[in-house]
Parts: C-alpha cells; structure tokens; sequence
C-alpha cells in the first residue's frame, strides 16, 4: 500500500552538492501545530503546518517532500513566522527528477532556531452540513439542529485534529487533484480506484499532521463551533481538535434552536412545483428563532414531527440552499393529501373573430374559471396560488389578484379549517392573429 | 535511456576547409566553457539564450587557412536559423580590449558559416590577423525553456489593501544545463540562477505592499440563468477585486503579464484563509485588472420581467416595451453597490427580434428616479449602480428590499 509521506527536511549545504542527488542527509524538524481549511464547495484543503528548524547565516537549502499525495506543488509555500526581515527566500527549486520534491534556498542573516510556516492545497477531504427539524405535535414549533459532518475515509483512526470549515462558493481555475497529477507524475485517473486510493491517503496525511500537533487542547464534551465571516465566505472553526475514527465521518453540532415558530404556508405554482399544492415550513435565520449567528451552508434537512405518541412522524426532507443571516428559512415538506387544489372551466364563449381568405385567422375566448381549494385540516392555512398564463391574456377576478410578472397572477388568501375556497376569474385570451401581445393585463 | 549532449562550441584544429557535405566530419577540437550565459525571457513566445565563451585562435595563414568554430548540439530543440555568433572583444594583458581595424581590415572577421548535413551543428569560419584570445558571444533560440508568471495575494480583513507578490517560474525542459545563468524577464530584477536540466524554479519578482483594490459586486442574467429550482428568478451575484496598474495605486512599474492569482485574506487571528483564484489577463500601464473569487450569497439579487407591451409600427417592424424589476436584499454588514449588467441584445432576441447589431433603445418614464446607469462596456449593455444597506443591526429589525425598475422601449426591431 502506498503510504503518504510529508517531510520538511533541511539540507546540510556542501560546496558542489547537486540539487538533484538521490542520496540526501537531512535532518527533520517536528511539527509545532497543523491547520487544515476544507472547503465544501470545491475538492480544496489549504493545509498549514508550522515547525521550527535551525538556519545559519548565508545559504540555506531546506527540503519539502510530499510522496504519495495529492499536493498541488504549485501551491507550497514557506513564510518565517519570526525574523521575517533576517530570512529571504532566495528561489524555490523543483527539480524534475523528483517531481513530489522541493528546495527553498534561503539566504539568511540570522542564525538559530526559527518558526516557520508551510502552506499548501491538497485534496481529498469533505465536508457537509446537515439539519434536523422536530416539530411539536401542532406544528407551529420546532426543534432545530444543525450539524457539521466531517468525512474521513482513509480506513484509519485519528486524533486532534485541528479543523477550519469555509462556507461559500469560491472560485478555482483548475483542481487541485489535476494539479497535483503534473510533471509527468504517474498519477490515476479522476474516479478510479487507484485516485480514490490516493484520495484517502491523501486525507490519512492531512489527519495525520493535524493528530502530530503537539500539545493541541483536548476539548471535553460538546464542541463549540466559533462562527465568523470573512469577505463573502463564512468560517466555522471547531473548538479544540476532533478525534474521527476509521472509516467513520464525524458530525458535530454547530447550529441549535429548540424553540423555534415558523409558519406554513401553501403554494400552488404548478410551473414550478407541479400540478398539487405544497406544503412550505417558513422561519427566518434570525434571533427571533434563536439563530442567525451564522449562514447556514447549503445541506440537507429532515423534518419530523412529534406525534402525541410519545414518537415521532416523519415530514419530509429537502436540500436547503445557503441561507444568510436574517434570510427566511423555506423548507418544502411536499404535498398535503388534506388541503386539495381543484381548477376548472365553468363557462367558455368564443366572439371577435378575425378572417383571412374565407378563415377564422383570429378569435378572441373569454373563459370563466374556478378554482376551489378545500382545507381538510382543523386549523385555517394560508394560501399563496401562482398560475401562468401565456399568450394575450386580459385577467379579472372578484378576488385580489396582482401580476407577479408578465405572464403570471398571484393571490394570497386564508383558508378555514375544514373550509373550501372559491377563486373565481374571467380570463379574455386574444388567440391567432388577435393575439398582438405577450402578457397579462389586469382588469 | 537517451545520453543528452548539450550545446558545445569547438575550435577544430588542423584543418584547412570545410568539409564537403557528404563527408564525415572528423574533429580535433578544443572545447571552450561558457564564460556567461543570459536567458532573455522578455519575449513571451520565444527564449532567447546568449552565452559568452572565450576561443583561442590561429593567425590565418594561406597554409592552414582561417579558424573554424563548430556548434553543435543533440537533444535541444534551438531554432537553427536563429544562431547568431558575434565576436565582442579580444583578451590583451588579462583583459579584453575591442575587436580594432588594421590596414583597413578588422583583427578579427566572420568569413562565412557553414551547415554539415544531416548534423543539429554549423561552422563559422573565423579569420584572425594574430593569435589571440577571442571573446564571443552565441545567441539562439531554443524550445521547452520558457517561463510562467504567478501571484499570490494577501488581502487585509477590510479588504481595502492586498499585499501582492509576482513571481516568474523558469521552466527548463531544454535539454540542455547551463550551470550558472543570467535570467531576465524584460523588467523587473535580473536574477543569477544554476539553471540545471529538467528544473523548475520560482523567483520573487516584484512585492507590491500596499495596493488598493476595489470591492465589486455584479449581477448578470444572461450570462449565469437562475441561481437554483427554488429561486428561479435570482441569479449569481459575482465578486471581483478591482486593482489598477498604476503609481497612484502602489502598481504601474510594468504591464502585468498574465498568470494565476490566488488571494488569500487576512483571518482576523494572524492567519491566513484562501478566497479564491482567477487567471490574470495581461494588463497593461494604467489599465484595470479584474479578479473573480467567487459567490457572494448574502447578497440575492432576483429579476422580474414585470410587464411588456409590444407596439406595431408597420408591417413586422415594432417597439416593444419592457419593465424590468429588480430586488436586491443585501444580507451582509456592509453595505455594497450591486452593479446589474442587462444584456439588451439578449432581451431583444428573447422576443424574437432579428435586428442585426446592437439593438437601438431608450430608456423609459418609468425607470426608477435616480437610478444610475453607465454603458462602459457597451451601448447596448446598460449596467444600473444600485445601492444596498447593509443588513439592520436591531436583531428584530429585517432587511428591506431594495427595488428598482429599468423601463426600456426596445426600437425597431423585426421577427
């Protein structure tokens, strides 16, 4: 099995030693702490590990290694936490006969023990955010949970690891697994086992750094997930390190409401939600719900709801998309066999028309239309209908509508508990050559 | 495994002519060492590699003839018809003097160079009045040795300010090692580098500490579609940094070749966290660079084709009328200036006009008062300057949708 190897090494300096010698005497500074950010919208990990070496003044060669890896070499960086105006750096020389393999030279005027700061991109780590809704048996509250699931597949088990999560969609150029196939490395392709391998090691590495980190605290109990923006993206840094167990992934809590009031609401769009009425559950990423210290990254949520029994009923699940702080919360727990949406034609005529050569060219149709929403629940619903209508469309109804756009109505009414609505409208559709436009008008 | 021979230049001794081209060519010959060599990488497409050596020559006599220098090379690809050999300077007493006429005629003088078949080599042949030692310079250009521009940036938490550093990565796959060289860039500092084979080396070309960069927010329809099934009628709203190559703006020492940029950002905690990455495109003296990171999603931006009316003129020709909403609620602390690009063009042939170039349009009476409108990047690419609050800091308080309507009378168009 190809084991991952990172190593930062420095290189005795002799007058004549070729960059490129297989045979190296080196010495190899521990690890002083490792951080790793994974990004959940791209395959990205920005590792970052400090350790001390030693450097004279002058000339110095100091080695990076990183065999078995997916590291884009592109992206390795070496910055001196301290005497940063004593240490320069000078080139950084890959040579091409050890593709997985770097030299800094580093002239330096100081002379002793210095931090310093290796930062690269890998691949292979995950993450993703999940969400749990349990509302109270009369659905108007709910219990709600966020949790941050970190994936961890190198079949190994780890300790400490110090973990940064960024939500938000950044922008890559090029992967950074393709990055790391460069320079001739034999490396296999995307997806295959053999990638996928590479993938998990490549994960086992990161881990493994983040385990070495000496003296990391070992947090007890719940973790605290600190939450902070930076630009456009949002940062969750978890509290202490993580310990994640072979082939598991490990969730932890980062989000918690336990009281939360939301509101249903109904929508019929059939253009966008087909030909039933669904069910949405509303709340706002706020404090009024004892949230909004944060995003919420884009994740599934399961909704349940308690039902008398001392049980639970299961609702529903959808993806939620990223939701930013203040933001409504609108989850879609589908249809509702108890609220029913009928549509039909009372009445047609059919006058105005238009001939060209002996034949009906144009016509005009007015159409009387009724629409009947029946609520079979004990509580009254709130409503919200948005039906399109192509063509040239002349609209009218007892009920107030408005245009939401140029071809679609909406109407927002409240339904009684065990109620039926009538919505009632006259459409006048100009048809043929009659039709000289595209759009609603409201009467 | 292939054995590489690089480039050498040989005084080949002893013999009085050039050979015939079908001949073998046997050499007696002193090999001299480079003395300097320069890799010229200003030319983004083509190397130019000079190199110095010092070649001892034989007075020419009508019994041995003139000097011959042979060049020749095996598994480097130099461009044949490039090599330019210069002689520069003759060595008297330790140093080197230029090359002086005597009796009209100069000390020394390339007579003619010569091509052997089927050989990667050429001949000069070189006459001299005296021995003597015989400084020249050889220029050629040559494949796989090329160069790369990269930048990393570092972006201050309020992201006013970006320390910027440009680096150039020489890329050598030549074939060919030449030892200690000289590597320029067309500006910026010229380095002193060993330049072995199959070597990649980076190089801190310029530090940029302080540049001011400009925030922008971008919302174009036509270019990403709706943002997801559930909001069909938002869109991307993008985020770039806005920097200028110029003095005033910490930049403008040379143009910026292009290259990938990687930004990072200051954390807050004396750490750093990636942002995002675009491809620089060249940018020259006084000109804009335009870095997109990515997404910004606490800014929603949705657009809505609020109405539109269509107004014959005669036969297919028409107007057509549109009113276009947008409400953009801004979820962040800061407030932003979202810049809506609408494609007219776009819009004009969604109604199926055929009007060939851009399409002519005015603005209409009911386009929100005040609302500022620019068209930089083209007459028929209007681009509305809208402002948005940052989000209330009263935890109770929501945010408020900033609406604006664009009214626009599309003008003689066609089916």
């Amino acid at each position: 099995m190809p084991r991952t190897l990172i190593l930062l090494a420095l290189i005795p300096l002799l007058a004549g030693t070729a960059l490129a010698e297989n045979v190296d005497l080196v010495t190899l500074p521990n690890r002083e702490g490792v951080q790793l950010t994974i990004y959940n919208s791209e395959d990205i990990t920005f590792v970052k590990e400090k350790r001390y070496v030693t450097v004279k003044r002058g000339a110095n060669k100091l080695q990076f290694s990183w065999a078995n890896t997916l590291i884009d070499p592109s992206s390795v960086e070496f910055r001196p936490l301290e005497h940063a105006d004593e240490v320069d750096i000078a080139d950084t020389v890959f040579p091409g006969q050890k593709p997985q393999f770097l030299i800094w030279n580093i002239d330096s005027a100081f002379e002793g023990q210095l931090l310093v700061e290796v930062s690269y991109f890998t691949s292979g780590l995950t993450w993703q955010m999940d969400y749990v809704g349990v509302t109270n048996p009369e659905e108007e509250q709910m219990d709600f949970r966020g949790h941050v699931r970190v994936f961890n597949n190198s079949g190994e088990e780890y300790e400490d690891a110090q973990i940064r999560l960024i939500v938000g969609n950044i922008n890559l150029v090029e992967k950074i697994a393709q990055l790391a196939r460069r320079k001739g490395i034999p490396m296999p392709k995307p997806g295959s086992p053999m990638m996928q391998r590479l993938q998990r090691d490549a994960s086992k590495a990161a881990f493994d750094l983040a385990a070495a980190r000496e003296g990391a605290a070992r947090a007890t109990g719940a973790k605290a997930i600190v939450k902070e923006g930076i630009s456009e993206y949002f940062m969750f840094t978890v509290e202490g390190t993580e310990t994640i167990k072979n082939g598991w992934s490990k969730r932890m809590q980062a989000i918690k409401s336990e009281t939360a009031k939301f509101e249903i609401v109904y929508r019929m769009r059939a253009h966008q939600y087909g030909p039933r009425p669904v069910r949405f559950f509303i709340w706002r990423n706020d404090k009024e719900h004892e949230l909004g210290e944060s995003p919420m990254p884009d994740g599934k949520i399961r909704i349940f709801r308690e039902n008398g029994k001392d049980g639970l009923s299961y609702l529903g699940e959808q993806t939620v998309r990223y939701v930013p702080v203040k933001a409504p919360i609108e989850v879609n727990v589908g249809t509702d066999d108890l609220v029913v949406y009928e549509t039909r034609r009372d009445k047609t005529e059919r006058f105005n028309f238009t001939f060209h050569m002996g034949r009906v060219v144009g016509w005009d149709t007015r159409t009387a239309w009724i629409d009947t929403i029946r609520n079979y629940r004990s509580k009254p619903i709130r409503f919200e209908l948005r039906r399109r209508w192509p063509g040239h469309i002349e609209y009218e109804s007892e009920v107030t509508t408005t245009s939401f756009d140029y071809r679609t109505i909406e109407a927002v009414f409240t339904v009684g508990p065990r109620d039926t609505f009538l919505y009632p409208a006259t459409v006048l559709q100009h048809e043929g050559k009659n039709a000289r436009q595209n759009r609603i008008e409201l009467k | 495994m292939k054995t590489l021979i690089p480039a050498t230049l040989l005084l080949l001794l002893g013999l009085a002519a050039a050979p015939r081209p079908a001949e073998a060519r046997i050499k007696l010959a002193t090999q001299p060492q480079r003395e300097r060599v320069e890799i010229q990488l200003d030319n983004g497409r083509y190397t130019l590699v000079e190199e110095e050596r010092i070649v001892p020559l034989l007075a020419s006599t009508t019994q041995r003839g003139n000097n011959r220098i042979d060049f020749s090379w095996a598994n480097t690809r130099i461009d044949k018809s490039s090599i330019q050999f210069r002689p520069l300077a003759i060595r008297e007493d330790g140093t080197f003097r230029p090359i002086r006429e005597v009796d009209g005629q100069r000390e020394v003088a390339v007579i003619n160079v010569a091509s052997p078949p089927n050989e990667n080599a050429l001949v000069w042949e070189v006459y001299a009045k005296e021995a003597c030692a015989l400084k020249v310079r050889v220029s050629y250009l040559i494949s796989n040795l090329g160069r790369t521009f990269a930048y990393r940036a570092l972006a201050n938490k309020d992201e006013t300010h970006l320390l910027l550093k440009k680096y150039i990565q020489l890329r050598n796959y030549s074939g060919e090692d030449f030892g200690e060289a000289g590597i320029w860039a067309g500006f910026g500092p010229k380095f002193e580098k060993t330049v072995g084979q199959q070597v990649d080396i980076k190089m801190l070309l310029e530090r940029f500490k302080r540049v001011p960069i400009r925030k922008t927010f971008t919302f174009d329809w036509f270019a990403h579609g709706p943002l997801n099934p559930d909001k069909p009628h938002a869109s991307r709203v993008l985020m770039h940094y806005e920097l200028t190559n110029d003095g005033k703006h910490g930049l403008g020492k040379f143009p910026m070749q292009p290259g990938k940029v990687r930004i990072f950002i200051q954390d807050g905690r004396g750490g750093e966290a990636f942002l995002g990455e675009d491809w620089a495109r060249f940018t020259p003296l006084d000109d804009k660079m335009r870095l997109y990171l990515g997404e910004a999603r606490d800014v929603i931006c949705t657009r809505i084709v609020q109405d539109n009316k269509r107004h014959r003129i005669t036969g297919n020709l028409f107007n057509q009328e549109i009113w276009l909403r947008y409400e953009i609620e801004n979820f962040k602390d800061d407030a932003v200036t979202l810049d809506i690009v609408e494609q007219l063009n776009a819009l004009a042939s969604k109604y199926g006009a055929r009007a060939p170039g851009d399409v002519e349009w005015s603005l209409g009476k009911d386009t929100t008062e005040g609302l500022k409108i620019t068209t930089e990047r083209g007459g028929a690419l209007p681009i509305l300057h809208v402002e948005a609050p940052a989000r209330p800091k009263d935890p109770d308080a929501k945010v408020e949708k900033v609406v604006v309507t664009l009214h626009v009378a599309l003008k003689n168009l066609w089916k």
